[in-house]
């Protein structure tokens, strides 16, 4: 579903070159859940910007659905239509209700009618459970009503991917679960999941397969299993020992 | 302290009433020493003629066209038809009953009045009004639809677009008003006109020119305020829309444009004031708006310091309803 191989992506900042992405491979199989973990500034959070063309791989080549999305001709957004993102900061569009928010895109990107969207937007908004909220503003609601009501934004489109930037990271500690549950049962539904994240009981219970990443570089690949109780490699080790 | 708190503690005590005093006293100060400077200049103050230059009763006269003799006049609802018979033709003239100047049996000659009338017309004032208020709304579209592409054009990596955009923005605001108004006019207009001229196409007026020319202003201080404006959205914004497969162009149309606008009406509100004010100077091109009608009264009336104020407060009438109607939207397009 998604082949990634040897991507590298290096930034520039005040002329110092930053290597956030050094030779990267993977490959995420269709249905498969994959829990990107590793440290600040490891690089996972710019590998799966790199999924979506938020950042552009430097070398290297992603494909995505059979369809090589660093190819100059490819209409990108057409990729993106099948590829959903959450993201950390939730970025939600303020001047829009909850369910104008869910209903924007499906209408004017996949050209459906104003009551067709409206309607599987309800639906998803129950789904995400904020049905009630469907018509009031963003600002109005909270840090994990925010986030949900981004998961059902980017389901309406009906995606064959989801993609999530550490979804849970500014959220407060109360609301981490609701929004946990949420991308559970989204896995449970056999959705093809990549997830960066810190919540080790979500990469645990969820995860079919653990990405460990560090200084831009893949360092362990396995199941959940093997990564939490049988890491090979030092470093690892290493950050399990400081998070668990 | 809370400020709420202080200006309350200010508002219950006497200081307070005292400075409302002391400004009821400075407004009538200035009024009546104006009123005063204008006695000692043996100014005559009529501001009862000032009203026939918004609106004023015109007599109408209806004359004869040919030399005959009344044959008839018939009265029905209000109206007198008048019919005059010479050798060779019947005139027939339709007139309000109020003010008959003729008998049957009256000979006529060509240019006799008949009948008089009288009408509202409006004065030359309110057609200023009228003109400065209609230069100013298509100006102030025009300003918009130019300020709103040549900021998304400043902010484009197309250097075709961005260097344009910065062209445009730096000559409209590094030269006076004015000057680009005598451009548009005495450059711009001749050359396109003589053009027009040549090629049997009808002139275009002054007003356009000076449309041109007020929209194209504005249009570069609005486009400055919409890059602001679309800078100060949230990246996350953009990459949001991206990532539910918008283009360029629906993401700016939905996302970004919508929530950059509502930032910037103030200054836009700011901008468009001055725009109606600026427009004072189109009658230098020989436009009549507000400005230029009232000294047009002055050198007929003579009484310049009714008119200059009168002028003012229309001017002010305008720019304050400007401003109300940009509160109204700023309320109504608020979130929550």
């Amino acid at each position: 579903m998604i082949d990634v191989k040897n991507i590298s992506k290096t930034f520039i900042s005040h002329s110092t070159e930053v290597k956030a992405l050094v030779n990267v491979t993977a490959r995420i199989n269709p249905g498969e859940v994959v829990v990107v973990l590793g440290p600040s500034g490891s690089g996972k959070s710019t590998f799966i910007r790199c999924l979506n063309y938020l950042n552009v791989a430097d070398e290297g080549s992603i494909t995505i659905d059979g369809i090589d999305i660093l190819d100059p001709n490819t209409d990108i957004n057409k990729v993106r239509a099948e590829v959903g993102m959450v993201f950390q900061s939730f970025n939600l569009f303020p001047h829009k209700t909850v369910l104008e928010n869910v209903t924007l895109a499906p209408i004017v990107v996949r050209k459906k009618s104003k009551e067709e969207a409206k309607k599987k937007g309800m639906a998803l908004l129950e789904k995400v459970g904020i049905q009630d909220k469907a018509n009031v503003y963003p600002d109005q609601l909270s840090g994990g009503q925010q986030q949900r009501v981004a998961i059902a934004r980017a389901l309406a489109m009906e995606p064959k991917i989801m993609l999530f930037d550490e979804p849970t990271s500014a959220l407060d500690p109360e609301m981490v679960g609701e929004v946990l549950d949420v991308m559970k049962n989204l896995a449970r539904e056999g959705m093809t999941m990549v997830v960066v994240t810190h919540e080790m009981g979500f990469a645990r219970e969820v995860a079919d397969r653990v990405i460990f990443m560090d200084e831009g570089a893949i360092v362990e690949v396995g199941t959940p299993e093997h990564f939490f109780k049988n890491p090979t490699h030092e470093r690892t080790k290493l950050f399990l020992s400081q998070i668990l | 302290m809370d400020f709420s708190l202080i200006l309350r503690r200010f508002k219950t005590s006497s200081s307070y009433y005292i400075s409302i005093g002391i400004f009821i006293m400075l407004v009538i100060g200035i009024a009546s020493s104006l009123y005063y400077s204008a006695l000692k200049i043996d100014y005559v103050w009529r501001w009862f003629r000032i009203p026939q230059y918004f609106v004023y009763q015109d007599q109408v006269e209806i004359r004869a066209q040919i030399e005959g003799e009344i044959e008839s006049i018939l009265i029905k609802d209000n109206k007198a038809v008048i019919g005059i018979k010479s050798d060779e033709e019947i005139e027939v003239h339709t007139v309000p009953i109020s003010d008959i100047r003729v008998d049957e049996g009256d000979l006529i000659s060509p240019g006799d009045i008949l009948a008089t009338y009288k009408k509202w017309r409006v004065g030359i004032l309110m057609q200023g009004l009228w003109l400065t208020l209609k230069v100013s709304i298509i100006a102030i579209v025009f300003g918009i639809l130019i300020g709103l592409f040549a900021g998304i054009a400043r902010i484009s990596s197309n250097p075709a677009l961005k260097w344009s955009a910065i062209t445009y923005i730096e000559f409209i605001r590094g030269s006076p008003l004015l000057v680009q108004i005598f451009i548009w006019y005495f450059v711009l207009g001749t050359l396109i006109n003589n053009i027009l001229a040549k090629k049997g196409i009808g002139q275009i007026s002054p007003l356009w020119f000076g449309v041109a020319a007020l929209a194209c202003f504005a249009g570069a201080y609005v486009a400055e305020m919409v890059r602001a404006g679309i800078q100060s959205i949230h990246f996350g914004q953009i990459e949001a829309a991206n990532s539910l497969g918008m283009t360029y162009i629906q993401s700016m149309r939905y996302i970004i444009l919508p929530q950059a606008l509502r930032r910037i009406l103030p200054p836009l509100a700011g901008q468009f004031i001055s725009l109606i004010k600026d427009s004072s100077l189109l009658g230098l091109i020989a436009i009549r708006e507000l400005t230029k009608a009232t000294r047009e009264v002055i050198t007929t009336s003579l009484q310049p310091f009714e008119l200059w104020f009168v002028c003012a407060i229309l001017y002010l009438v305008l720019t304050f309803s400007l401003s109300m109607f940009v509160q109204y939207l700023e309320r109504r397009t608020q979130v929550t």
